[in-house]
């Protein structure tokens, strides 16, 4: 299972941003241009959408990709 | 000594429930045309208010509008408007020193609906709530658009904060502290919670269905509130000696302005109060009451509201009062709040610069305590204007009168 499209759906959703613009491995800060604010919006409506509650260790991550580790990680760990 | 630099207005910018310019704004007001509506019919009395129509997406990426209130987007929009205005479309192009720009903004309560999202939000609440709410991120959002970086400051005084904004403004560029300010205010609470505390407070205007548009009645007998109203309006100020230079279009001159507090009571207003920033306004024009023919009146057809004015005015202007033409444009447009003093100043100008006055609408029975000339509907011509007050009087007893005089 790997949360990563449903992230560049929401990501485009939420910000415009097509998936064919940003590299999954590439930074959001620096070529998504989400700043820190963008971001902790964005971690916020993913939480919403997938129904999970993120650690608040994922301030270091950087790349669509990274994250999508994460969200695996959450969701994989939520109870059925 | 040398004398005091005069103010020139070379801006105008609004986001107004009439529109988005301002020679449509003030075509609809001479026309009488209410942007009052019915709004959230789910409450449990009726509520009306004026809205705007806002494409946000003419002024934003969806990017850029995180953790971006809606008071904060109407007051980029209309700061962004006014220095197109001015034929200021980039700051950084214009040779000005961005060091000595600032931004005068009013803003009464900030961002409503952030606020209100975060209550009914069952416990989520977003992360950008704070910098989304708080009442100086409307001027920091112009500053950041604009490229402003200079004094950028925010002016919360209830219903007269861009009003006070304004004033605050023209010190700045008269003092030469600043060579243009970009000042005016944005309000935008038409959400659910808000409206039912102004309910509560017995200030709105009670309507019968199908009535909403005329709910309003300033200085009429039959006077039972205001409708509130959002937006957002902004002027650019700089000497006049400034913008004749650069060969700017002055819409008016900033001549004078008064500010006061009554000192009485927090929300009662005082008509000794309102005069003292009334006398103080035409002192430092340099004008007699006589001179000046045109006021738009706080007027916010609340009982004691208009009454209170209407003696302030008459303290003041004696046996000139009736050479004072008068309409409160808030029947039209609502109550703008902390962006009521800005809006309204845009349309004080363009009276004085078109020489034709807004009507004060839906008073048809006069209240003798509240006798003034008051502007009727289809007798705007004003050939004779020379100069022209817009009156703002806070909640908290501040009062702020501007006086412009035609360029």
């Amino acid at each position: 299972m790997s949360s990563l499209k449903e992230l560049q759906d929401l990501i485009q959703e939420k910000y415009g941003i097509e998936p064919s613009t940003l590299d999954p491995h590439a930074s959001m800060r620096e070529k998504g241009g989400l700043d820190s604010l963008a971001l902790a919006e964005f971690l916020f409506a993913i939480e919403d959408h997938f129904g999970i509650t993120m650690p608040d260790e994922d301030a270091n991550i950087d790349t669509l990709a990274e994250l999508a580790v994460l969200v695996d990680k959450v969701r994989a760990a939520k109870p059925a | 000594m040398n004398t005091p630099s005069e103010v020139a207005v070379t801006g105008l910018g609004v986001v107004a429930p009439h529109g988005d310019h301002p020679d449509t704004l003030f075509e609809a007001l001479l026309q009488g045309r209410s942007a009052i509506a019915p709004v959230f019919p789910e409450l449990p009395k009726p509520a009306a208010a004026a809205t705007v129509a806002f494409d946000e997406s003419r002024w934003f990426t969806k990017l850029q509008l995180a953790g971006v209130d809606r008071v904060s987007q109407l007051a980029v929009a209309a700061a962004d408007l006014a220095m197109r205005d001015a034929g200021i479309p980039a700051l950084a192009d214009s040779g000005l020193d961005a060091q000595r720009v600032g931004v005068y903004g009013g803003c009464g309560m900030g961002g409503a609906a952030a606020l209100e999202a975060a209550y009914r939000g069952n416990g989520r609440v977003s992360p950008l709530t704070i910098p989304a709410f708080m009442p100086n991120a409307p001027a920091a959002h112009v500053s950041m658009r604009q490229g402003v970086q200079g004094p950028v400051l925010t002016y919360s005084v209830a219903c007269a904060s861009s009003s006070v904004a304004i004033a605050e403004a023209a010190k700045a560029i008269q003092r030469g502290e600043v060579d243009l300010a970009i000042a005016g205010g944005s309000e935008a609470l038409i959400v659910p919670g808000v409206v039912l505390a102004w309910q509560a407070m017995m200030t709105l205007a009670g309507f019968q269905p199908g009535e909403a548009a005329r709910a309003v009645r300033p200085f009429a007998a039959d006077r039972s509130g205001f409708a509130l109203g959002e937006g957002a309006a902004f002027v650019v100020l700089e000497s006049a000696e400034r913008a004749r230079r650069r060969g700017a279009r002055i819409h008016a001159l900033l001549a004078g302005w008064g500010l006061s507090s009554d000192a009485t009571h927090l929300t009662k207003p005082d008509a000794p109060g309102q005069a003292r920033a009334l006398r103080s306004a035409l002192r430092q024009a340099g004008l007699a009451p006589r001179d000046v023919g045109y006021c738009n009146a706080h007027g916010t057809a609340t009982r004691i509201g208009d009454a209170v004015e209407r003696n302030a005015l008459a303290a003041v202007w004696g046996d000139d009062l009736d050479g004072l033409r008068t309409s409160s444009t808030k029947a039209l447009h609502g109550h703008l709040l902390g962006g009521a003093g800005a809006l309204e100043a845009v349309i004080t100008i363009l009276a004085l610069r078109e020489r034709r006055l807004p009507p004060n609408v839906n008073g048809g029975q006069a209240d003798p305590d509240c006798a003034l000339n008051l502007v009727a509907a289809g007798d705007a011509d004003a050939p004779a204007l020379e100069a022209a007050i817009s009156n703002s009087f806070a909640f908290g007893g501040t009062n702020s009168v501007l006086l412009f005089r035609r360029a």
